[in-house]
């Protein structure tokens, strides 16, 4: 009876964390593309959130292909498949990666914690230290422009999802390579954890002709 | 200086690990200084100041030290907190092409590479990296703003010319048929405009606006279609006893009657001297004028009254339109119809071709369909379509200004100035107060005169073209079709 009470009370926190996991991702993509200029300024609407004014999409196609790429990040998240969600910014005319937006998905084991004793196991996390993590990065990806390299070229964009090989994959994910950019340079945001998962960020550039006016 | 330098000098770290220029000889001498020196360095508790110090020597020495020991020491800057994680594979990547025993090099550290590559990007052999193959809406919103950027008064100016909306002239045409199955109203290039009204056909000179009527004699049926030969010297009559008469204007006699229809005669057009004919019961007859026997061709596939026929400007292809919703496009030679579009769903009397592009016939439907679709005829193929909220009775296009008006009936009762190809709506003209049913465009494409059940006959200056006008003005004064006289016809 009490297993099953706490199975469920775990249950529900699990699906609390996902939801706050995925609505962060759902903010973070749409700052980035809003941040990057991979679509124009005026398709993006400001939006209270994080207690921050966050650029959200107005544009219905994009709208939709965010839910629908959202919807299964979910599914993999509840079912503890996913690791990592990626978005490589790319150059429209010769695919050429030019950003990579990483974000590490890692659960945190309840199990692990209590072995770690009680210097290792974290309180319960409060609703406004996560909002407050989560406002940090969304910050530093807002800051990220002054230090990423001017995009000149029109560019678009890709998702990449790092599942385990037993996850369920509908049909419209296929298989790819890591989309790796040449010579690149990193930069790690801030992470943020709920009470199940722990989320990092970097973003990796391209360095381009960076070092060619130094010489 | 010390706050400063890391992020600058990690660059030009990197510039110098990337310089192919630098001789190889100095490189390695000073790379055995550099080993040396390492093997030296104090511990770590003065590190701090080795880290100055080497800051300072970085920038002193050469630009060309490998950055290979530091990295050792310096571990994480302003950016990186923890450099050794992410790796650092473009420096890996080149040092074999420095070095001699380029292969080897390679080789060993090919693994290592990888894991730390794997490692950097997050890559695990055990897990599948899925993309989400679906393509992100394109960004191409640019050009929208461009659009926007452009001076507006251009677009404005150039495009939107002024329509006049009400009618140059209103003439009264008592007695119309009110019958959307006739065709009655036919303008000349001589300028005459001929108008059956109920027994009686009545022509109108537009340059003088004297009014002549055709004596005819036997009063017992009605006029169903009229239409001018090429020159504009005949009218040919189509009876409602399918009785085709051929009258000569200036004598005002009839030249010739060429029976044979058993039913009441639509339409007729030319075609320098054939006239095709379309019969109640569905029928084409192609009549040869100049020989006795008249009937030349007949073309049966209309299964239900034929009151739309076109010939295109070439003469080698006849549009037909009938009530049993159909549109067939028949070569000249031809008995069976080329193509047969049957997208209408009422009946189709207007019919029209593009007089710049001799592929593309017009068509509108009945009070049911209320489209106007537009065929390649060439390829077969439908290539636009209008929905225009009521019934289309007839369609013109105008050369000069790449547009088409269509005239409507129920329940507008208006005329409307579509441009092609885009179908914008340039002008909606509120023309009469009961349904349009001919109209029919002046030799000098400035002109179109309507007809109308409420029994007006009334003409509009809406493709007026300032700049003919001033052309012919000092050309040809006589040729006009702007100058009207008279003012009623009866």
């Amino acid at each position: 009876m009490s297993f099953e009470t706490k199975n469920i009370r775990e249950n529900i926190s699990l699906k609390g964390s996902t939801k706050i996991v995925v609505e962060f991702f759902e903010f973070a993509l749409n700052s980035i593309l809003f941040q990057r200029a991979i679509y124009p300024p005026e398709d993006f609407k400001m939006v209270k959130k994080y207690g921050l004014n966050v650029l959200v999409t107005i544009d219905d196609s994009l709208k939709s292909y965010l839910k629908k790429l959202l919807t299964q990040v979910e599914v993999w998240i509840n079912a503890g498949k996913i690791s990592k969600l990626i978005l490589a910014i790319m150059n429209v005319e010769n695919r050429e990666i030019l950003e990579r937006w990483q974000f590490d998905i890692q659960i945190i084991d309840e199990e692990n914690k209590e072995n770690k004793g009680p210097g290792g196991g974290k309180k319960q996390r409060t609703d406004q230290e996560i909002k407050n993590e989560i406002q940090a990065i969304i910050r530093q990806i807002t800051a990220s422009v002054t230090f990423l390299p001017v995009l000149e070229d029109e560019c678009t964009f890709n998702i990449l999802a790092f599942t385990d090989k037993d996850a369920e994959v509908p049909a419209e994910w296929d298989d790819s390579d890591p989309l790796i950019i040449q010579n690149p340079e990193y930069v790690r945001l801030r992470s943020f954890s709920t009470k199940n998962h722990k989320v990092d960020a970097i973003v990796s550039y391209r360095l381009g002709f960076y070092d060619d006016p130094k010489r | 200086m010390k706050l400063t330098s890391p992020p600058s000098r990690a660059k030009s770290a990197k510039s110098v690990g990337g310089s192919p220029k630098t001789p190889i000889a100095s490189q390695s001498d000073l790379f055995k200084i550099f080993k040396s020196c390492k093997k030296k360095s104090p511990k770590s508790i003065i590190k701090k100041e080795i880290l100055k110090l080497d800051v300072i020597a970085n920038d002193w020495i050469c630009p060309a030290t490998p950055s290979k020991g530091k990295k050792n020491k310096f571990q994480c800057d302003r950016f990186i907190p923890v450099r050794e994680t992410m790796g650092e594979p473009s420096e890996q990547l080149r040092i074999p092409q420095r070095e001699s025993g380029k292969e080897q090099y390679l080789n060993s550290n090919e693994l290592e590479y990888q894991e730390k590559l794997a490692e950097a990007c997050g890559v695990s052999l055990e897990k599948r990296i899925l993309a989400f193959n679906l393509q992100p809406p394109s960004s191409q919103k640019d050009d929208l703003r461009q659009l926007y950027n452009q001076p507006m008064k251009l677009s404005t100016i150039q495009f939107k010319r002024r329509i006049l909306t009400s009618p140059e002239r209103v003439l009264d045409a008592p007695g119309l048929l009110d019958d959307y199955y006739l065709n009655l109203l036919d303008w000349s290039i001589k300028n005459m405009v001929a108008i059956g009204l109920d027994q009686c056909v009545y022509i109108w000179n537009a340059d003088t606006g004297g009014v002549t009527s055709l004596e005819r004699t036997n009063p017992s049926d009605y006029i169903a279609s009229l239409s001018w030969s090429y020159n504009g010297d005949y009218l040919a009559v189509g009876t409602s006893d399918g009785d085709i008469q051929i009258w000569d204007v200036l004598k005002e006699q009839k030249i010739r009657s060429m029976l044979g229809h058993t039913a009441r005669v639509g339409v007729i057009t030319w075609n320098k001297h054939i006239i095709s004919s379309g019969c109640k019961d569905g029928n084409i007859w192609h009549h040869d004028t100049r020989v006795a026997q008249h009937k030349v061709a007949e073309l049966i596939d209309h299964t239900s009254e034929v009151y739309g026929l076109k010939w295109n400007s070439n003469g080698d292809q006849l549009a037909s339109g009938g009530n049993d919703n159909r549109v067939n496009i028949w070569d000249a030679r031809a008995s069976t119809p080329r193509l047969t579009k049957n997208n209408h769903v009422a009946a189709v009397k207007a019919l029209a071709w593009c007089p710049w592009q001799s592929h593309i016939l017009a068509s509108g439907g009945g009070s049911y369909d209320r489209h106007i679709h537009f065929w390649n005829v060439s390829s077969d193929a439908r290539v636009k379509s209008i929905d225009t909220g009521s019934q289309v009775t007839s369609i013109i296009w105008s050369k000069d200004f790449k547009e088409l008006l269509s005239t409507h009936g129920f329940p507008n009762h208006n005329m409307t100035i579509w441009s092609y190809p885009t179908l914008n709506k340039t002008a909606d003209i509120p023309a009469h107060e009961s349904r349009i049913l001919h109209s029919t465009i002046s030799p000098d494409n400035q002109v179109v005169a309507t007809a109308a059940s409420d029994e007006n006959l009334k003409i509009w200056r809406v493709f007026q073209n300032a700049r003919k006008n001033e052309k012919s003005k000092n050309s040809d004064k006589e040729n006009t079709g702007s100058v009207f006289g008279g003012c009623t016809i009866r």
